[in-house]
């Protein structure tokens, strides 16, 4: 079933790239021209509104691969295999870029590139994690195996997810509580309509992004297997007297 | 792989232009002129920023009521301020600030209205380059490496019915 909705979602493939752009650029444009600057931190303000849809989106392209390394452990289907192995790498990205620009907010507003907060701890865990599961996948030379291994250390890793989410909750930290919560929604909405613009953006960036790697690594694996049998072929007709 | 690079090219002077825009924006609303060009040069009529610093025992008048008179220093450079405008909160000498009004060349004095916090937009164009650049980089890749493929997997004839041992095409 999984592998249906994921061909049928492929074949959207351009809209997601094209919405992405769309909503990337028109956020771009709010979010560094015609919002205002806040009262207290002034221009920085403009670091958030691709600072938190890049953390954002690392934590739902880890979901992504936490959900579709179970199905894959249950299932066993390589496109869904594809799929986490396509996640990892460009989750890894996500936050390798959310840390970066957060240290770069950190430092004019806490004047430090590096603190041992909660979060920042937490996130850099995840990055670790998924640092692991790339090596993982590399290292073992029986894919079935490499993906069999990478799945349950992508689906232990999982327990980071939650720890990331509440640690403004549950320690004492730099980060501001949660802006969206039961108690509603703690944004003005001239913070609100970029923010929420560059999320969907980066989201659907994501997805897309997911949708091209996934496609790379069965054309790769196509090419290999023609190839193989190609040579295969090539060798036993040279061969054969 | 025409379609790619052109799809790629729009992307690319969309960017550019946001990045002219943005630019554009800084220098007319944002970027502060230092006391030693504002008095150098001709006189300007529109209001212009400068960032320096309150010298110490000059500060004088109503502050908490948006009148205040004093000494604003950068470097060498100095001159006096008659400042008017919204009150100031955390004014104090020592203080380093930015006024935004205009340069009295006949009173050889700089009027000031309002007062802004000191940007730091060098860390805001950092992150977002940073994040754009990286990001533009890695999908234009990935494109390119499907393109690559497909076009690998056509010209080496790779799609072509394989004959089973009768002869027979798939």
């Amino acid at each position: 079933m999984i592998n249906r909705i994921i061909r049928q979602i492929q074949r959207y493939k351009g809209w997601f790239g094209g919405g992405a752009a769309l909503c990337i650029f028109v956020g771009l444009y709010i979010g560094l021209l015609a919002s205002p600057p806040d009262y207290y931190q002034g221009e920085l303000v403009r670091i958030m509104y691709v600072h938190v849809p890049l953390a954002h989106t690392s934590t739902l392209a880890y979901s992504v691969l936490f959900f579709g390394s179970i199905w894959y452990l249950w299932k066993r289907d390589p496109l869904v295999d594809n799929m986490c192995q396509a996640s990892a790498s460009i989750c890894a990205l996500f936050t390798s870029l959310a840390l970066i620009t957060g240290s770069i907010w950190a430092k004019p507003t806490w004047n430090t590139w590096w603190t041992w907060d909660p979060r920042l701890v937490s996130f850099t865990v995840l990055l670790l994690i998924l640092g692991g599961y790339i090596m993982l996948r590399r290292l073992v030379d029986d894919r079935v195996q490499g993906g069999r291994y990478a799945a349950i250390l992508a689906i232990v890793g999982g327990i980071d997810l939650p720890i990331i989410k509440f640690s403004v909750e549950w320690w004492r930290t730099l980060h501001q509580p949660m802006s969206f919560s039961t108690r509603g929604v703690s944004i003005s909405e001239d913070i609100l309509v970029p923010l929420t613009l560059m999320s969907i953006g980066c989201w659907l960036l994501f997805a897309y992004m997911v949708m091209v790697r996934t496609q790379i690594l069965y054309l790769t694996d196509l090419l290999h297997a023609k190839k193989g049998r190609f040579l295969s072929q090539t060798h036993f007709s040279q061969t054969t007297p | 792989m025409t379609g790619l690079y052109t799809r790629w090219a729009l992307i690319l002077g969309v960017t550019l232009l946001l990045a002219i825009l943005t630019y554009q924006h800084y220098q007319q609303h944002l970027s502060t002129m230092s006391m030693g060009t504002l008095l150098s040069s001709p006189p300007v009529t529109q209001p212009v920023r400068i960032q320096g610093m309150v010298k110490s025992g000059t500060l004088q008048g109503d502050v908490e009521h948006g009148q205040a008179t004093f000494e604003f220093v950068d470097g060498e450079a100095s001159l006096a301020v008659e400042y008017q405008g919204p009150p100031l909160e955390n004014i104090r000498e020592l203080k380093t600030l930015v006024l935004i009004g205009r340069w009295d060349s006949q009173a050889q004095i700089f009027r000031a209205q309002d007062t802004a916090l000191i940007n730091n937009f060098g860390f805001v164009a950092a992150a977002y380059l940073i994040s754009v650049m990286a990001l533009g980089w890695m999908v234009f890749a990935m494109s390119q490496r499907v393109m690559v493929l497909f076009k690998e997997i056509k010209e080496s004839k790779l799609y072509e019915p394989e004959a089973d041992s009768l002869g027979h095409k798939e």
